[in-house]
């Protein structure tokens, strides 16, 4: 499972509100895809999922005000091997 | 590489629906994000259009939609920060679709520098008092809002920007509840018995911009 933390976004800068998720719990996601955007004074900011797999979870909703490196989301990660690979990454 | 960096491309689209500048926008944000393009500062005027963000919403629009409509104006969902806001003739409008990895990775002091680019010219040029506000990013000249303020950051690349109201009707403001909140609002001819050129002032905030972000600008075709 792949966390997915609200960024540092600045100096002086402790939290921000969830302003709209692109995707519901149980969508799948690409790696780099827009993911969740949050918003501090006058700029919002996308969050990319930081890989591709499934949405298990979702941590903070539309609305909620968060504090700099709380959990956004949780990510299951794709675990198609290669082949010839013993063991995908991730778990 | 490094030039590329350093360099400010500056292009001037006149007046140009906000839908098409939006479109450019987000191209622009993927070409700077790649490194395909040089920091890019887009200048116009949008026919009249009242445009809001996702998290508030409509709410601080004063009149129907069926009214917004009827005077000819635009209505727009947008996924900058901030209110609702409105953009029309006399109106200068900046986007810059800046790298912030490269200059700083913060979201606040980026604004800030954005309320500097107007705030300088306006004082040192036009001897007005303009000034910012803590807790209220725009730009303000005594008791009046002249300067807009809202960005979104995609890759940390930023898109949207600021306008100024140089010459705009005051009725224009009347349809919404500015930024969400209960401000005068003027422009900058306000000020002045002869009118200021809207070229003008934009030429100034150009110049300013490349100064304090430390770029260097390349002239694009005007079409004013």
């Amino acid at each position: 499972m792949v966390k997915v933390y609200l960024p540092e976004l600045g100096e002086g800068i402790a939290k921000a509100t969830i302003s709209y998720w692109y995707v519901e719990e149980g969508a799948t996601v690409t790696e780099g895809s827009e993911l969740v955007e949050i918003s501090t004074d006058k700029a919002t900011f996308n969050v990319p999922a930081p890989c591709s797999g499934s949405v298990r979870q979702i941590a903070a909703h539309e609305g909620d005000v968060v504090e700099i490196g709380s959990v956004l989301a949780v990510i299951e990660e794709d675990t198609v091997a290669e082949p010839g690979e013993e063991e995908a990454e991730g778990a | 590489m490094a030039d590329q960096d350093l360099s400010l491309r500056v292009l001037n689209l006149g007046t140009i629906p906000y839908a098409e500048a939006f479109d450019l926008q987000k191209k622009l944000v993927e070409d700077v994000a790649c490194g395909v393009s040089a920091n890019t500062l887009l200048v116009c005027q949008h026919p009249a259009v009242i445009t809001y963000g996702r998290r508030r919403g409509r709410a601080h629009i004063l009149v129907s939609e069926e009214e917004i409509i009827r005077r000819g104006v635009e209505l727009y969902q947008t996924d900058r920060g901030g209110d609702v806001t409105y953009h029309g003739p006399g109106q200068a409008v900046f986007y810059p679709i800046f790298d912030l990895k490269k200059l700083g990775q913060d979201l606040h002091h980026y604004m800030r520098m954005l309320e500097e680019a107007i705030v300088t010219p306006l004082r040192e040029h036009f001897g007005l008092n303009a000034y910012r506000r803590e807790g209220l990013t725009g730009v303000w000249v005594g008791p009046y809002k002249v300067g807009f303020i809202g960005i979104a950051v995609k890759k940390w690349v930023a898109y949207h920007g600021m306008s100024l109201n140089v010459g705009v009707d005051p009725a224009s403001f009347s349809l919404i509840r500015p930024c969400g909140l209960d401000v005068k609002v003027a422009s900058i001819n306000d000020f002045f018995s002869d009118e200021v050129r809207l070229e003008t002032i934009c030429d100034m905030i150009v110049e300013q911009m490349a100064h304090v972000f430390q770029l260097e600008a390349t002239g694009g075709s005007r079409q004013w």
